[in-house]
């Protein structure tokens, strides 16, 4: 673990990655601050239906892209380069060079996502400024469900892209496939016919964060699974990819 | 190095056995057995494609065997719970990420085995890689890759210590250095195997020869031993050659002529051609004993086993 979170800090790569989640974070700084402002715009009768995308919502986007490429990365790139055969001299037991593999990352997104998350949340509060602006004036507290549930999502993203890489192998083929699975099949599923379209997407990664826990001042809720039954789905997401992945990286040689 | 004058332990010791692996259909070693012993160094040869680099692969545990062993210290190389204190490898220079800084390449190494920052910086300076060890790899010579490769494999102090192609990219003062490094690394009573396509570089370097064509072991000999296998006769000139062929050609020896008038003898050796000759009264003006170099006895022992082969235009 210690290794891996050497080899993790000393490439510019997950600065990269790291600086993007910040870049996000700032952004969201930015949508809280112009929705202060456009709430200061509006008349009585449209504060009162003004619904408002929630302060870290430019997150939501970043935090499932920065998890495909940070899980992809401290494995792919070294099958790329060869590198990994220096790893496995090094840790010759796979599973505990898996597990680190998959572990340091998980563990550095989920860190990431919490703190970035919590900085959207505290500085939409910052902004609404005792405005009762709708997902922006809910206590602090009232926050932390939803973003636990993101930053697990985020972590279990990480961890589900390490089984994959150890899988594939490629940074492009496992890049690839984990955006399409985030950002190509939930719109698809949408254009199923009910009741298939809700149920489609019920079940992908990207919806289960929502599911397991609603943002406070959240517009409208789709009908899903319930909070439990999303976790354990996410969760056997999570052992499924790394039980393959593991299996696939102490079967196949270096 | 803890090593020094303790004349090797008899643990280092690496030990392939019965070793087959497959790819596909394809037989990249087939049947291979030999061992290298702690204090020589050891040159593993074969042409292209012959196994040399699956077999050191399937050694560190990167490739499984289809069948056989390939033994480290006496147990298989994954069994090892810290491996770079027992065996440090160099297998392939550019196999390292190009974004990361010599001094964070090995720290992580140094890492993953429980070895402290203060041997990263001593391996460093033994290969020459101080002044640059806050670089980038990516911007590192094939050369200076060499060197921090070596360095990596030097970092746990090991006994066995495996290098491929080690001399690729070097430059002369560093080739030199290389060959100093392991003999060096022998004397002290590691165990040292050294694939290499140089010849040149294996007869100044190595102390035994383990010569493999098509997966297969062809030779495990000493270097002396190999030239003298292949020695080429005795190169004799004389102001007389046609009286000198009839008494050596009665004495049993083979006579052929050689270049420049001289005459190239098997069968006899110097001793007896020089007593003939004295007993005929016919005066010598050379006496030569035509030992092989080891690239020409590997080029025979070797013909018929390359894989790949330019064809004679």
């Amino acid at each position: 673990m210690a290794a891996e979170w050497r080899k993790l800090r000393s490439v510019r790569s997950t600065f990269a990655v790291l600086g993007v989640v910040a870049a996000f974070a700032l952004l969201c700084v930015a949508w809280s601050l112009y929705a202060a402002h456009y709430w200061d715009g509006l008349s009585q009768a449209r504060r009162a239906t003004f619904r408002s995308a929630p302060p870290e919502q430019p997150l939501s986007i970043a935090l499932p892209v920065c998890a495909v490429l940070l899980g992809a990365l401290p494995t792919t790139s070294e099958y790329a380069s060869g590198m990994i055969r220096t790893s496995l001299a090094a840790t010759p037991r796979h599973p505990i060079l898996f597990s680190a593999k998959a572990a340091v990352p998980g563990i550095a997104m989920f860190v990431a996502a919490l703190a970035s998350l919590a900085v959207g949340v505290l500085a939409g509060k910052a902004a609404a400024d005792g405005r009762p602006i709708r997902a922006f004036d809910a206590p602090f507290l009232d926050h932390v469900p939803y973003l636990l549930a993101m930053a697990v999502t985020t972590a279990a993203l990480t961890l589900m892209t390490a089984g994959l890489a150890a899988v594939l192998r490629s940074t492009a083929g496992t890049i690839t496939t984990g955006m399409a699975v985030l950002f190509v099949v939930p719109p698809v599923a949408n254009l199923l016919p009910d009741p298939w379209s809700e149920r489609v997407w019920s079940v992908l990664p990207s919806g289960l964060a929502d599911q397991m826990a609603r943002p406070p001042g959240a517009s409208s809720a789709r009908d899903g699974l319930p909070p439990a039954a999303s976790a354990l789905l996410l969760a056997a997401y999570v052992v499924v990819a790394l039980g393959v992945g593991a299996r696939v990286f102490a079967r196949r040689d270096a | 190095m803890c090593r020094a004058g303790s004349g090797g332990s008899v643990d280092d010791v690496i030990e392939v056995r019965e070793l087959t692996k497959r790819y596909g259909r394809t037989v990249a070693v087939d049947g291979l057995s030999f061992q290298v012993r702690p204090g020589t160094v050891t040159g593993f040869l074969g042409p292209n494609g012959a196994g040399k680099s699956t077999t050191m692969r399937v050694l560190l545990g990167l490739d499984a065997p289809s069948s056989g062993e390939a033994l480290v210290n006496g147990g298989p190389y994954t069994a090892l719970r810290r491996p770079l204190h027992e065996v440090g490898a160099l297998l392939d220079a550019g196999a390292v990420h190009g974004g990361r800084r010599a001094f964070d390449h090995l720290g992580w190494l140094a890492r993953s085995n429980g070895i402290g920052t203060k041997r990263v910086v001593e391996v460093l300076e033994q290969v020459g890689l101080a002044g640059v060890a806050r670089k980038r790899v990516g911007g590192f010579s094939l050369g200076m890759r060499q060197r921090l490769g070596i360095a990596a494999a030097l970092l746990g102090d090991p006994g066995v210590l495996m290098f491929d192609e080690p001399v690729n990219g070097l430059d002369p003062d560093g080739v030199r250095w290389i060959r100093g490094l392991m003999r060096a690394l022998a004397a002290e009573g590691r165990t040292v195997l050294v694939s290499s396509h140089l010849m040149s570089e294996m007869e100044l370097t190595a102390d035994r020869l383990v010569v493999i064509g098509q997966g297969r072991l062809i030779a495990d000999t000493s270097v002396r031993e190999l030239t003298d296998r292949f020695a080429r006769g005795v190169l004799v000139r004389s102001p007389r050659p046609e009286e000198l062929v009839g008494v050596l050609a009665a004495a049993g020896g083979t006579v052929e002529a050689a270049p420049g008038g001289a005459l190239s003898v098997a069968g006899l050796d110097v001793a007896e051609i020089g007593d003939r000759a004295a007993a005929h009264g016919i005066p010598l003006y050379e006496v030569t004993p035509r030992s092989a170099s080891l690239e020409e006895a590997y080029m025979q022992l070797t013909a018929g086993s390359t894989e790949f082969g330019a064809v004679a235009s």
